[in-house]
Order: structure tokens, then sequence, then C-alpha cells
């Protein structure tokens, strides 16, 4: 999303204050562009001398890197002084404009945040437009480091007395997070620690396994996993100082036992009560809501004109006659008092309950009824309960020694308390043994895979092809040995391999478009990606697009093929096709090293790379 | 009301209403821009309309009677705070609807190029080279004060020793500028560059490459395939350390910090982290020498903050001239006014076009 100012009024008040040179940070790509086209539109121009000091600094970076000089904004930012620099440029266009700002000639860069480690280059200002970057798929909000790396970029030691970082708002931009970034700490750091294959075959080429566990324990990774450990372990001392008095009683494992016996003890309770049971002060107080009888409710009187057991209800009902003359029916706990007055009632099978004539009589009686009158005093009868509760303890206790045991009360009142430390003991106990061995349960996992598909002996040595297959140091390392070893690669052209290790090697989804494929690549990209769906459980599947295989083969195949003529082959960025064959380059050197035991497919990579190395992948060390 | 109205109406409302309607509505609203909120705010009215409409009439209600008051618009929000004016005596005049002058002097002054001056060294770039010569080193230090400085010092006193010197970046195109940069100061046979696909002059004393070449160096020195001299190295500095985060290439630091030769310092250059002095500790502990944290967080260009409002005007972002190290309050007033403002405004010609179309 552009900025809300345009970029030419954003550069002008920038001059006008002075705050020139300045690196403007856009979210996207295409908001650069638009910064750039905007910029070719209008009619401002630097002073003479200052575009001559622009096309001096630029001939001496042609002599260099010869596609500088062929770039399509090369008048533009000569004649304003303001460039672009994102992923989408080649890396000799990126250099010049690095080296143009370091020289002083320009007034402003726009950039993307993405590569904010990238651009490493000053200015007096920065200006920010945006709170949040886009990672993969959505956009995630600065974090302090962030907006502190992108604000770092701000003054120039030695060329600046102070730098500015400047806010310029854009649609979606929230000024709490940049002024936090600016204010704030920088988050401390995690390790992101990943066992992949490469790795544990490597580490056991060098060293037994016996010394592993030893080695993974000197990463950061397990460092911080101890201090946590550490941390654990103090509260979990806390928690035994805590269990001291839940010590061993009359048994050793009385909370485990007492735990059971509760559980039987419930059971049976639940087995001999098979009727619900009301509690003790209802039970008491049902004896007493009988026809005609005056209660009082959470609001006003009534009078009980039936009890009743529903079946849809768990407790008992009555039905209550309003002062108005309603009758409503409600439950028996909802009566809060029990009145010392009662009426006669004629009593009748059917609604109202009891006969026109007496529902009448009833109705004036209560409006009659005086302001004050005495409650009945109900005794609760609590003896039952615990009647039921001998009986169980009776028929129990040939199997518990619980019952009758000495500290049958101490348990019965610290089991609660006692068990919940117990379990918080387990709790941690488990999660310390995790971030201890968590790592080392990882290694073995991945090396239990190498073992299955034949790079590991059964006794973690490695195996012939475990030997070779180590070379192959990148992602996706299991993916391409297993190729390999499919023998896919056997008698292809180079072209084909940079096909095939290009469509590896791209990780970015930005769409492209090249629909020409060769048959020969295309039922190799079937197999790739079939072997790549098998592989899935143990390693993700790289994206496998066929139009950056296509894209690959073509440069390869074709060595009359200009850089321009590649890239008016797709709609992708300079600058990304760059990187993917900057990738490809990389895959295949990893292939080139097993030449020792794969001297044909070595040869072929070789000479992908000796076509794939040319023009502009030709002008960088 | 149809949903339409209701957001045009929504999207009338100054941001100050909209907050106070939110509160208790949407989870955390004072992080929520205009937009956001009033999405916030519809997605909520599906669940209780009547409530938010009411609410909203209540505070419309409210606000107009209390606009018969105040002639015209600071933010409620500022409502209860004491006055400014005594500290920002220049902008007394700040409620006036025309768009007031700020103080700009205060920021904007000393802006230029300080005189040429002899280099000298920061206290903390000589404690972290004297340093070097018995432990590892840590430097957490802002951008941009002068971590290179530290990296060639320490090559050169490297190099002179007859020691080789591994430099290590984590992007191809940084290990590029760092190649021409060294080969300009250390001439061209003293440098050598490693990277995925390249390798010039693999026999210098200093060498540069990417952290994932130097981890496959190790590997396969710990393999018995010797590459590169690594008996003879001394100091490994490995730039823009606080990449032992990334997700993806993190842990290739980890590894390489592991596996490097005990004989050899370590220098790690890392822009501010959190927690530096962890790494630290981590050092030690797997290292023979205890390891050395140099950091602080003072830049050596100061730095200020500015706002800069669509219509060409800036302002300071802060109340203090510089950067104030906790941001509970601190917004310049004026800019909070603008940028509450730029929240009404932008909102007004979308609700508008939507009402037409």
């Amino acid at each position: 999303m552009p900025p809300s100012i345009h970029p030419v009024d954003l550069i002008g008040a920038l001059r006008h204050k002075r705050l020139t040179p300045a690196i403007v940070f856009l979210t996207s790509r295409r908001a650069c562009d638009d910064a750039m086209q905007a910029f070719q539109r209008s009619h401002t121009a630097l002073a003479p001398e200052r575009q001559q000091a622009i096309t001096s600094v630029l001939d001496q970076l042609i002599v260099q890197y010869p596609s500088i000089g062929e770039h399509p904004l090369l008048p533009t930012v000569t004649r304003v002084g303001v460039a672009a620099h994102h992923a989408g440029h080649l890396p000799s266009w990126k250099i010049a404009i690095e080296e143009l700002m370091r020289q002083g000639c320009l007034d402003a860069v726009f950039a993307t945040t993405t590569l904010a480690a990238g651009v490493d280059f000053p200015a007096r200002t920065v200006v920010l437009t945006q709170s949040s970057v886009r990672k993969t798929r959505d956009f995630t909000e600065f974090t302090i480091s962030e907006v502190q790396q992108l604000a770092g970029r701000a003054g120039r030691r030695g060329k600046d007395l102070v730098g500015f970082a400047v806010v310029t708002p854009s649609p979606y931009i929230d000024l709490t997070v940049i002024t936090k970034g600016l204010t704030g700490h920088p988050e401390p750091i995690d390790s992101q620690f990943v066992i992949a294959y490469p790795m544990v075959l490597n580490l056991l080429k060098a060293h037994p396994l016996e010394q592993i566990q030893a080695i993974l324990a000197r990463s950061f990774a397990q460092f911080q996993l101890n201090r946590r450990a550490e941390t654990l372990e103090g509260k979990l001392d806390a928690v035994h100082v805590q269990m001291e008095p839940y010590g061993p009683r009359v048994c050793t494992d009385w909370i485990s036992q007492w735990q059971v016996f509760e559980q039987a003890r419930k059971q049976k309770a639940h087995r001999i009560q098979v009727r619900h049971r009301e509690p003790p002060e209802l039970a008491a107080r049902l004896h007493f809501l009988t026809p005609g009888r005056v209660v009082g409710l959470p609001k006003g009187r009534g009078l009980v004109l039936r009890q009743y057991r529903s079946r849809g209800q768990r407790s008992p009902m009555v039905t209550i006659l309003r002062p108005g003359g309603a009758v409503a029916e409600c439950q028996a706990s909802t009566v809060t008092q029990v009145f010392d007055r009662s009426f006669e009632v004629a009593e009748a099978p059917v609604y109202p309950w009891c006969t026109p004539s007496s529902l009448e009589e009833l109705i004036r009686q209560m409006s009659e009824l005086p302001v004050r009158i005495p409650t009945l005093p109900i005794l609760t009868e609590d003896g039952e309960k615990d009647i039921a509760e001998s009986q169980i303890a009776q028929t129990l206790n040939d199997e518990f020694p619980c019952p009758t045991c000495p500290s049958r009360p101490a348990c019965q009142k610290d089991h609660a308390q006692a068990l919940r430390l117990r379990q918080e003991v387990h709790r941690h106990t488990k999660t310390i043994q995790a971030l201890r061995t968590g790592l080392w349960h990882r290694f073995q996992a991945r090396a239990e895979v190498l073992q299955q598909f034949g790079y590991l002996t059964p006794t973690c040595h490695l195996t012939d092809e475990g030997e070779w297959a180590r070379l192959i140091r990148i992602d996706h390392s299991l993916l391409i040995t297993e190729l390999i070893r499919a023998e896919a690669f056997s008698g292809i052209e180079p072209q084909i391999l940079a096909g095939v290790m290009a469509t590896i090697a791209h990780d970015d989804d930005r769409p492209g478009a090249f629909p020409r494929i060769s048959p020969g690549l295309g039922s190799l990209l079937g197999q790739v990606r079939q072997l790549a769906d098998s592989l899935a459980p143990h390693e993700d599947p790289p994206l496998l697009r066929a139009d950056v295989a296509a894209l690959t083969e073509r440069w390869v195949g074709d060595p009359a093929l200009t850089w321009i003529g590649l890239c008016r082959a797709t709609t992708m960025a300079e600058g990304d096709i760059y990187r993917l064959l900057a990738r490809t380059l990389e895959y295949l050197s990893q292939v080139h090293t097993l030449r020792a035991t794969h001297p044909g497919l070595a040869d072929t990579a070789s000479q992908a790379i000796k076509v794939l190395r040319r023009g502009v992948l030709e002008e960088l060390p | 009301m149809t949903t339409e109205e209701l957001e045009a109406l929504l999207a009338a409302q100054p941001m100050s209403l909209l907050q106070r309607l939110a509160q208790g509505r949407v989870h955390r609203h004072v992080r929520l821009g205009k937009r956001h909120l009033i999405d916030a705010l519809l997605r909520h009215a599906s669940v209780n309309r009547a409530g938010l409409e009411s609410d909203l009439q209540a505070l419309m209600q409210r606000d107009a009677s209390a606009g018969h008051r105040r002639t015209s618009g600071p933010p409620a929000r500022h409502r209860g705070r004491p006055p400014q004016a005594e500290r920002h005596p220049a902008k007394s005049s700040e409620s006036e609807p025309a768009e007031p002058a700020t103080d700009l002097s205060a920021l904007l002054e000393g802006i230029g190029v300080p005189p040429p001056q002899p280099f000298f060294p920061d206290p903390w770039q000589e404690e972290a080279l004297s340093r070097l010569t018995t432990t590892d080193v840590i430097v957490s230090v802002p951008t941009g004060s002068g971590k290179t400085y530290v990296a060639i010092e320490a090559a050169r006193r490297a190099i002179e020793a007859d020691r080789t010197v591994i430099y290590t970046s984590p992007l191809k195109a940084l290990s590029n500028t760092k190649f021409t940069e060294f080969t300009r100061i250390f001439g061209a046979d003293r440098v050598g560059i490693l990277t995925g696909d390249r390798r010039d002059n693999p026999q210098a004393p200093l060498l540069i490459m990417t952290t994932e070449i130097l981890r496959n160096l190790l590997y396969d020195a710990a393999g018995g395939e010797i590459d590169v001299r690594l008996d003879t190295l001394g100091l490994v500095i490995m730039d823009e350390s606080q990449y032992l985060a990334d997700p993806e290439r993190g842990v290739v630091w980890e590894e390489t910090i592991v596996f490097c030769p005990t004989q050899a310092r370590l220098l790690l250059l890392s822009a501010s982290i959190g927690n530096p002095e962890e790494v630290a500790a981590w050092l030690t502990s797997i290292r023979p020498t205890a390891c050395h944290l140099v950091r602080h967080h003072r830049r050596s260009v100061p730095l200020r903050a500015g706002y800069l409002h669509p219509n060409g005007k800036l302002v300071p972002l802060f109340r203090s001239v510089g950067i104030p190290h906790s941001h509970g309050g601190s917004l310049h007033p004026e800019a909070k006014r603008l940028f509450a403002q730029y929240e009404d405004e932008t909102l007004r010609p979308r609700s508008t076009s939507r009402r037409v179309s």
C-alpha cells in the first residue's frame, strides 16, 4: 500500500527540510516501482552538476557491471536523483544504487522492508510508511528489533550530526507499533535449531554415535532448553517441600490408595442410591408443601395447589396459586419460606387442580392475608445420610483397609491437596525430561529414517550411499539423493538437470508464466513430484513449479539466449530470475561435489554450471 | 438502518467516538486503525446490532452537546489532561482549525555534516579489540555504530600475527560488498571469497564467505578432509549474528559456533538484541575461554523522530527532542492530532464512493 502522500511531494518536503538523503521503506515492490513512475512523469530535475556526478559514478560501475548500462530506469535516476531498490532488481543494479547512496549522489531510495538486512547503506533520514510486513502469506506486525533495524539506517557516521526517522501515514499503519518499536527494547532471540538429514550424516561421519548427544548438548537450543529445565527444577524442588507433610502414612502410597478407595466408594454409592435424593432441608420441607399451604417465594407469596414429580424435571415440583389468581409451576426448591397457615382446598384431578368455587374462595382468602405470618420451624433430619455412608463403608471393608484405618480422617482431609501436588510433580518431571532429551530424540528419529532408506547401518555408521549423500547439504537433500539413487538423472542433458534443480531450489510462490516445457523435462518432473509426495512424511516437499524449470531449461539449453530474451519469456521480475538461477547454480555445484562417486552426473552438472554462468550471472563473484 | 448505512455513519464519526464505542466490544480496540476498527465493529454488529446502534446514537448526541461547549476539535481523548500550553509555548494556538505552526527548531536543529575530525575509536571498540586477544567477544550495539571498524581492526591484527581470518555474513550480496571493501583495505592478494558456486583466492589470509560455506568447511574438516588451512585459523568474525534467531537459517549459525575450532577466537557482531548475555553465557559454556560481552544502546549519531502529514507538514513525533525510552503517552500532541485527523479523513472518500455505487 503506497503512502497517502504523493512520492514527489514526499521527497520535496524532505528536501525542503534538508532531510535528504532518505530511504523510504514501502510495503511492496509494486509501490516502489509506482513511486519511480511518478518521478518519471514529474518535471523535477537535479542541478546539472549533480546529474554529472551521478553519471560519473555510474560510468565507473558500468565498466565492471555492463548490465547497469542497459537498465531502463538509468535516465530517470540520473535526472531526478531518486531510485528504487528491491529484490526484483538485479544485484548489479542494487550495487549501483548502494554505491550512489554511499557517495551521497542520490536524494532518496524507495526500498522494501522485506530485505531490510540486505539494505546495507545509510542515509540521513529513514521514512516509515507501514507497521507490518508481508511474511509468506499475510501481514505480520513489525517486532521492535525490526523497527530498530529499519530506523538504524538513519544517520551516517561522520556525515550527519543527527539522523531522522520520519513516520508518514498510509492506510494500514499503526502508530503504536512504530512508537513502541522506536522506544522499546529489542526482543530476546531464541534458538531455531532444527535437525536436518545432512546434519545427521555429517555428524555421524565425524563422530561416533556415543558422542552425538554430547555434541547436541553444546547447541544454543539445548542451552536455552536447559535454562528452562533449571527453572522448572527450581519449581519442582518447591513442590517437593510442599509435599513433605504428605509423606508415607499407614500405607506408603496412601494417595493412590485413597484415590482408588474414593472411586470405589463413589461407584458403590451410586449403586445403592438408585433413587435421586434431595438435599436434606428440601426433603424436610416437602412434607409441609401440601395443598392449601401458604408459602413465601422469591417474589411475593403463593399458595400450594399440588405437589408432584414430573418426568422432565429432576427435582420435585409444586403448582402455586399467586395472589392475583395466576397459576404457576415451579420447583419446590424455589420456595423460600413455609408459613404457618393453610386453607381448605377442594382438590380436583385436572387443572387448576381444585374446583372452580374453591379457587375463587382461595383467591379471596389470599387477598385478605395479614402482612406478617409466622413461619413454620422445620427441622432437617440428616441421620439418613450417615446410615447410607456407613452401609457403603461396610460393604467396602473387605476390599479396603481405609474405612477402619486410624489415619482415615487425615487422609480424607489432605487427599485433594496432596493429589494436586503429586500431579504437579509428575507434570514437571515429564516436562524436564522432555526438555533435557528432546533434541536427542529428534536426532534419533532422523537417524531412523536414514537407516530405513539405507544411508546408515543399523549401528549408525555411514553406508556407501551415506558417504556421498552427506555432501548434499541443501534443503530437500533427501529428495535429491533419492532421485540420484533412483537413477533419474542417468544420461540426461545438462539443461534438464538444471531445470529439475531449479524447480527443487525455488521456494518463492510469486507467480510467473512460461508454458513451453520439453517432454523430457515434463516426464522427469512427474517422476520428481511422485517421489517428493512419497517422501512427504519425512521431508516437506518443495513447490516444484514447472514454469521455473522450463525457464532454467531454456537458459541452459540455448547458449545464444540473451538476458533480455529470457526476461521477456516470463512475468517474473529480473531479480527473481537472477536469484532462481543463482540458487540453481548452488544446487548444481553441490551435485558437482559427487564427482568421486557419480562422475557422469557431476560432469553433467559442471556442463550445466558452465552454460548457466554467463551474461548477468557472470558479473558478480 | 442497513449495514451500508451503519458503515457510512460509523465512517463519519471521529476516531475518539469510535474508540469509546468499541470499548468492551472489540478486543484491543486501541491498537486498530479506523478502517480495521469499523470492520471489527460491523462484525460485532452481527451479534448485537441493537445495542451498538443505540450506543452510537447516545455517543453522537453527547458529542453534539459537547461540541456546543467546545468550538473545535482536539479529540475528546485529551479532555482530561492538563493543558500543554506551558510546555509548548509556541503551540498555544493549537486548537485553531487552521494549520498551526509547530516549533520545529528543536527537531531540526543541528542538521548537517559534522566537521571532519580525526577518527578516534570509541571506548567500546577499544574494549572489544583488547578483549579479543584473550577471549571470544560478542558485540551487540545499535545498527550503524561502527561494528565494521572492529571487524577490520581485529582482522588486521590477526593477519599481522600470521593467522587466518574468516569473515562470514548471512547474504551473498553482503559478502560481495565486504569483499570489495576489504580488498580496498588489505589488497587483493590478501582477501579471498568463497560462495556457493565460486571461489577466489581461497589461500588468502582473510577469507570472506557465507555462514553456510563455513559450516560446510567445518564439517569437512571434522570428517578429515581439510579444505582450507583451518589449523592456522586465528579468528572467525560472524557478522549479523542476530541471524541466530532466523527461523530457516539460524541453525547454521549454531552449527558453525559449535564446531568452530577451539584455537580460533570468535567475534560475533550483532545488532541490538534483547538477550546478548544469554548468548554470551552459552558461548562461555561451550568454548575454552569465557566470552566477553560488549553492549550498549547509545547510537553514535543521535536519532530523532518526526511525523510527516500527507499535506506536507512536519511535526515532531515525540514530546522530547530525542527518542524517549518508553512510549506511554509520550507522543507529541500535534502529531497525535494530525494522525487522528488523517484517520478520519482517509475514511470519507471510501464510504462516499460506496454509497454512490
